[in-house]
């Protein structure tokens, strides 16, 4: 006993210190204990956060979830309504044109508007200005995603505000927040453009609607990434990312008036003595104040925005002329724009060179109706030119594809007999997949026989995922020259210019049937005449950054545009290269330029466009085409992919706790479109439609492939725990203190005894 | 000192079991509020952005029942670090609101204990990250082993699947799983 005492008493200050560990050990436990206990309560009797939520009514997500106002029937009374004017003005080389939309709001709430509209290509979209009341609040332009975040706080608090942001180089969205019961506000925007020279006519293209695009559908990965923690790679890749931005809703005509009138005032003031000014595509009245302007307005009024206005005017004289040398003067630099048409070859001088044509023909449902008959027209008159010593194939593709003939064949009377009735039988119907199609005409199988290869590609372009046919392009066109032929009454232009820019070809419109002939003559030209190639220019004196960097070969008639940046205006322009096999060139004095507008935005709009076909090509890496881009863009204040315009009333309108209800407006269906062969049956409504149209038909191109086992989806573990060890935990603490009291009561019985 | 030994190793143990279980809710819980904060980022700028900077995925969608005023942000991916601080979406699935089945994972004794009290006609609501906003209803729900989930990813209508483990109040795991199956009622688009 004695023993066992004193060695109790020896070990008491150790004791004391560990009896302090385990009191600190202890308070410690309490702690995490409570706090478990309080996350416990917060996280899962989500009561509270709920109440929270619900009580500000101005969530984001929140604020989006009003429907559509539009009914079905077609009562239009109850959406908000918009209304388009287009101003242009035409000042020699270049073009501005305004465009005003009016949006009206009918209801009794305040409504966030969103409409999708097409530009031009081409154009440089500068300024943005919102009419609130009589006041003009001028918009600035900032980067995309800063530009979003000025506009949804704008919203948030209340304010009227709008944002321009671009989706493809000719989709914009203007969204405009907060227009209040009965209130009417106007989005002005701006933009310059250079006018189209071809031969002797010049035109001008004001796209109207955005057609409905084909977006192939994503394709599901199967790769199970859960060994390695969900990469960035287990993302499914969407060849169309942002399909939900550039798919508004489509009213049927059959079912629904057609909305979005638009007024279209053309000031045209050539620099020269005018000819013919002519209208394709509606009818207008046209004035001549002198013999050198007109002023174009349409002659019943406003239309509906359902097909392309195009205009071309000649000059009076048998010529066009053929030089064109503008100037501007902006902050310290000056800026040039050249026009040059190089004499065409005598084509007698020589016999051109044998061919190898693929026509490529879309008879996908979105060619329904009038397109297929102009596309079938163009096709026809386009086999009846070939020589019997070309060789050519013909490819048709909607979901599917069907090559007429393995390769390419003599263009001998049976063959190109066998391809007329192959293009006549063509009925349109079914999805866009361009992709495959485009592969298959670049794929050069004959090799290189010392003939020309050129791929002519008829189609309206409606699809969404232009980029992937760029990269097929870009990767694959080897010496093949891409021709594209624009169909219907609102073609993509932007990737007919831009493929036919990546393929070194060349690009037209038909828009109507009537235009079929002369189109495609003048496309024929160009197929059949020797390009003006190894063009360069060089400028004696000034230090110029020119657009384009490497300048394309051009074609018959087609003129050489080039947007220069200068330090100083002085010396000459040389323009060197060889016409067929003999060389040529042209020099220009710079003190002959004439005064121009906006040649500057022009000058930054290209250089924009070299940096995007360098990051299709991956000649550049996407950051420093961004970081290019971006830096242009807001020197030269023009919206692009990465910046936005965006403007903000800074006087609160919507009082607060008012709803917001967002209203994404309608687009009319182009002109000659077939809406069941776009979005099948009728009795689809249009929000349905577009889910409908992402995989039209049931083509198996277009059906998403299905996964090697029926039940590819493996649940993952879904139990922690955290139970286990908090019970695990309590228990051992239990027995822990049981064992602490027991062997304390011990301790003292024995002191005692 | 040696019968005040074993208590105290006791005691310790018990302490850090329990603390770390504790952990995990209060890790759960933490995570959600800072999810949320970048969520709400995410779905004002349409960006991408990452709730904390060392963290390899990211808030894709947020999931809403009213009616028991239930909600969670869902991350990308359903790595145990991306289930432990939310639910997620199984990557090999599509997104809310595209046509196929989206399908969403979660803890049952965290993020996805609400499931037990929604049931067949509740609507679960989306937000996803752009903005988008979804309404599904619940149809039916089942329980299933995790290698036969019974979900076809290439449903043609636009489905949503939240996945949990079952049953809900046991507190080892198991390979049984419960499905709540739920179909879009209205695309606000």
């Amino acid at each position: 006993m004695d023993t066992y005492d004193t060695a109790d008493n020896e070990e008491h200050p150790m004791l004391k210190a560990l009896i302090k560990l385990g009191l600190f050990l202890l308070a410690q436990g309490v702690a995490v204990m409570l706090m478990a206990f309080v996350a416990l309560l917060v996280s899962f009797g989500t009561s509270w956060s709920a109440t929270i939520e619900q009580a500000s009514l101005l969530q984001p997500g929140d604020a989006k979830s009003g429907s559509l106002l539009l009914k079905e029937d077609g009562a239009t009374t109850e959406a908000i309504r918009l209304g388009t004017d287009i101003d242009v003005t035409v000042s020699g080389p270049t073009l501005r044109a305004r465009v005003t939309q009016i949006f009206r709001n009918p209801t009794k709430d305040w409504v966030e508007a969103t409409y999708v509209y097409p530009l031009a290509t081409g154009g440089a979209v500068d300024t943005l200005k919102m009419v609130v009341g009589g006041r003009a609040i001028v918009g600035d332009i900032k980067e995309r995603q800063q530009a979003r975040v000025i506009y949804e706080e704008a919203r948030r608090a209340g304010q009227k505000a709008a944002l321009t942001e671009q989706e493809r180089p000719n989709i914009f969205t203007n969204s405009v927040a907060n227009i209040g019961p009965g209130e009417t506000v106007l989005v002005q925007i701006e933009y310059q453009e250079p006018v189209h020279q071809s031969g002797n006519e010049y035109s001008l293209r004001l796209p109207l609607v955005v057609a409905p695009r084909y977006n192939p559908a994503p394709i599901v990965q199967s790769v199970d990434f859960r060994k390695d923690g969900s990469g960035w790679g287990a993302a499914t890749s969407d060849p169309v990312p942002d399909r939900d931005r550039i798919s508004p809703p489509v009213l049927d005509p059959a079912r629904n008036a057609p909305v979005n009138p638009t007024s279209i005032t053309v000031r045209l003031k050539a620099g020269f003595a005018l000819g013919e000014v002519r209208s394709h595509h509606h009818n207008v009245k046209i004035e001549s104040p002198d013999n050198m302007a007109r002023v174009v307005t349409l002659a019943d009024g406003a239309v509906p925005a359902d097909r392309d206005f195009e205009l071309t005017w000649k000059p009076a004289a048998e010529k066009a002329p053929s030089v064109g040398l503008f100037r501007e003067h902006i902050g310290d630099a000056d800026y040039l724009l050249a026009f040059v048409t190089p004499p065409s070859a005598e084509q007698t001088a020589q016999k051109p060179l044998p061919r190898e044509v693929v026509f490529v023909i879309d008879n996908s449902g979105s060619m329904g109706g009038t397109s297929i008959v102009q596309a079938k027209a163009s096709l026809a008159y386009a086999l009846s030119r070939l020589q019997p010593t070309d060789r050519f194939n013909v490819i048709r593709f909607d979901d599917t594809m069907d090559l007429l003939f393995p390769t390419s064949v003599p263009a001998d009377a049976a063959h190109v007999g066998e391809a007329t009735s192959f293009v006549s039988a063509l009925q349109a119907r079914g999805g866009t997949e361009m992709v495959p199609a485009m592969r298959a005409a670049l794929a050069d199988k004959l090799g290189d026989t010392g003939m020309v290869r050129q791929v002519v590609f008829l189609t309206d372009g409606a699809i969404g995922n232009e980029q992937q046919l760029f990269e097929a392009i870009a990767a694959m066109r080897g010496r093949s020259r891409v021709f594209m032929v624009g169909i219907g009454s609102a073609p993509n232009t932007y990737l007919m210019t831009r493929a036919a820019e990546l393929g070194r070809g060349a690009f037209t419109h038909i828009g109507s049937v009537e235009q079929v002939e002369e189109r495609m003559r003048g496309l024929f030209a160009k197929l059949e005449n020797p390009a003006v190639t190894g063009l360069t220019a060089k400028f004696s004196e000034a230090k110029a950054d020119v657009t384009p960097a490497i300048i394309p070969d051009v074609y018959r008639d087609e003129p050489l545009v080039l947007a220069a940046r200068l330090d100083k205006l002085a010396g000459s322009l040389e323009i060197k290269g060889r016409v067929g096999d003999r060389p040529w060139s042209v020099t220009l004095p710079l003190q002959n330029a004439a005064e121009g507008n906006g040649l500057s935005k022009l000058w930054a709009k290209r250089k924009i466009g070299d940096a995007e076909v360098a990051r299709a090509m991956r000649e550049l890496a996407p950051e420093e085409a961004d970081k290019a881009i971006l830096a242009l863009a807001l020197d030269h204040q023009i919206v692009t992919r990465l910046t936005s315009l965006v403007a903000v009333d800074k006087a609160p309108s919507r009082p607060e706790g008012a709803p917001l209800k967002l209203s994404e407006l309608p687009i009319n269906l182009p002109a000659g479109w077939d809406f069941e062969k776009v979005f099948g049956e009728r009795p689809q409504i249009p929000a349905q439609s577009r889910e409908r149209h992402a995989d039209a038909g049931s083509s198996p191109a277009a059906r998403r492939p299905a996964p090697a086992a029926p039940d590819a989806i493996r649940l993952p573990k879904t139990a922690t725990s955290a139970e286990l060890k908090m019970i695990a935990g309590l228990i051992l603490l239990v027995l822990a203190s049981t064992l602490f009291v027991f062997n304390r009561r011990r301790l003292l019985l024995t002191d005692a005894a | 000192m040696p019968r005040l030994l074993l208590p105290l190793t006791l005691a310790l143990m018990g302490l850090i079991l329990f603390g770390d279980g504790a952990c995990i809710h209060a890790k759960a819980w933490l995570a959600q509020m800072l999810l949320e904060r970048a969520f709400d980022r995410s779905v004002a700028t349409g960006e991408v952005i990452k709730p904390w900077s060392w963290v390899d995925t990211w808030p894709v969608a947020r999931i809403e029942v009213k009616r028991i005023g239930a909600s969670a942000i869902v991350l990308e991916g359903t790595s145990g670090q991306a289930l432990a601080f939310g639910p997620g979406h199984i990557p090999q699935t599509v997104d809310a609101g595209e046509r196929g089945v989206a399908v969403y994972a979660a803890h049952r004794d965290t993020h996805f204990r609400f499931l037990q009290s929604v049931s067949v006609g509740d609507v679960i609501e989306i937000t996803r990250r752009d903005g988008k906003h979804f309404r599904y209803r619940a149809d039916y729900s089942a329980v299933v082993r995790d290698d036969a989930s019974g979900i076809d990813p290439a449903a043609q209508g636009v489905e949503l699947v939240l996945a949990t483990c079952w049953p809900f109040d046991a507190v080892t795991p198991g390979p049984e799983r419960y499905v709540l199956h739920a179909t879009s009622i209205e695309t606000r688009e």
